[in-house]
């Protein structure tokens, strides 16, 4: 046996404090794990819809794809069914969102036979540039708005929609 | 837009811009052998109603179904609506209806009558193809009374 024994107040001592310690760590550890849990989020930049339209058939004239998802609004879950209108420019795919910058009304592509190059709203004649800049004239007072959007096993995915970054 | 609280903001702020009514007109028929159909109907009404909002969203106001029962007097409910779509200021009225009577009433105006297609065991993706087809007639009509 060893020779060095332990006073009665040594391990008091011990005691003590790994008994405060505990305690101690009690109390520390949910404060500290509320105070990073913003960093271990996950974030949803993966939230892409896939839709069954084949990337390699899009080409630089826009066409409508169509993408649904699940939308919640209070207890009423119901499936959305929005689209994107869709082009190359290069290799580079780029989805403009159809809502009118004016009222929220569905742009067309080349929807004014005049303008074949351009994004036409029906309802006050707003228009559009390719690129979705706004043309001055027409009630829309900002460029349409710009989806993200990648490519996923052969497929167009659309993900958040953002400000336009084309123009 | 839709007649819901949130859009009546917007709606009261662009007024000049909203200048077009969309009312649906809705048959209850409640009988055991009409139960189907008009509840068939109903819903290929609110489903192309929406899609059309959807689309015109900036300027028509889409209004909840007018619904009445198959005795209703309709040449006094098209008097009743149609004033007070008068008196609100809208600058074109449209009904839309699957009820094959309102096409006797001669006094009102814009009514578009389409037969129900039942949609009810249709899948998803071919009822939105569907009710596209259904769209796409009915938005030129929109058009011609705008231009």
């Amino acid at each position: 046996m060893s020779n060095n024994r332990v006073s009665r107040r040594q391990f008091l001592g011990y005691t003590l404090t790994g008994v405060g310690g505990f305690m101690a760590a009690g109390m520390l550890m949910p404060m500290v794990r509320f105070a990073v849990d913003p960093v271990l989020q996950q974030k949803d930049g993966g939230d892409f819809v896939l839709t069954d339209q084949r990337a390699e058939d899009i080409t630089e004239e826009p066409v409508r794809v169509d993408f649904s998802f699940e939308q919640t609004d209070a207890w009423y879950v119901s499936e959305v069914t929005n689209s994107a209108w869709v082009y190359k420019e290069g290799d580079k795919l780029i989805a403009l969102s159809p809502v009118c910058k004016h009222l929220g009304c569905t742009v067309n592509w080349a929807g004014d036979p005049e303008q074949p190059t351009q994004f036409f709203c029906p309802c006050h004649a707003g228009r559009y540039e390719k690129n979705g800049q706004n043309i001055a004239g027409t009630p829309p007072l900002g460029p349409l708005d710009e989806y993200e959007v990648q490519e996923q096993d052969g497929y167009v995915a659309i993900g958040a929609v953002r400000l336009n970054t084309l123009v | 837009m839709h007649f819901i609280g949130k859009d009546m903001d917007q709606y009261l702020s662009q007024k000049d811009y909203v200048d077009t009514a969309v009312v649906p007109l809705l048959q209850l028929d409640l009988s055991e052998a009409g139960l189907k159909s008009s509840a068939g109907a109903s819903e290929y009404l609110q489903s192309l109603t929406a899609l059309l909002e959807k689309q015109f969203k900036g300027r028509i106001l889409l209004f909840p179904p007018l619904a009445y029962t198959k005795s209703a007097d309709r040449s006094r409910l098209s008097k009743e609506i149609s004033d007070e779509m008068e008196k609100a200021g809208f600058k074109h009225v449209f009904y839309m209806t699957t009820d094959a009577e309102w096409r006797s009433v001669e006094e009102m105006k814009n009514v578009l009558w389409l037969p129900a297609i039942p949609t009810e065991h249709m899948d998803k993706n071919f009822k939105q193809s569907v009710m596209e087809d259904q769209l796409r007639q009915v938005l030129p009509l929109f058009l011609k009374e705008w231009s």
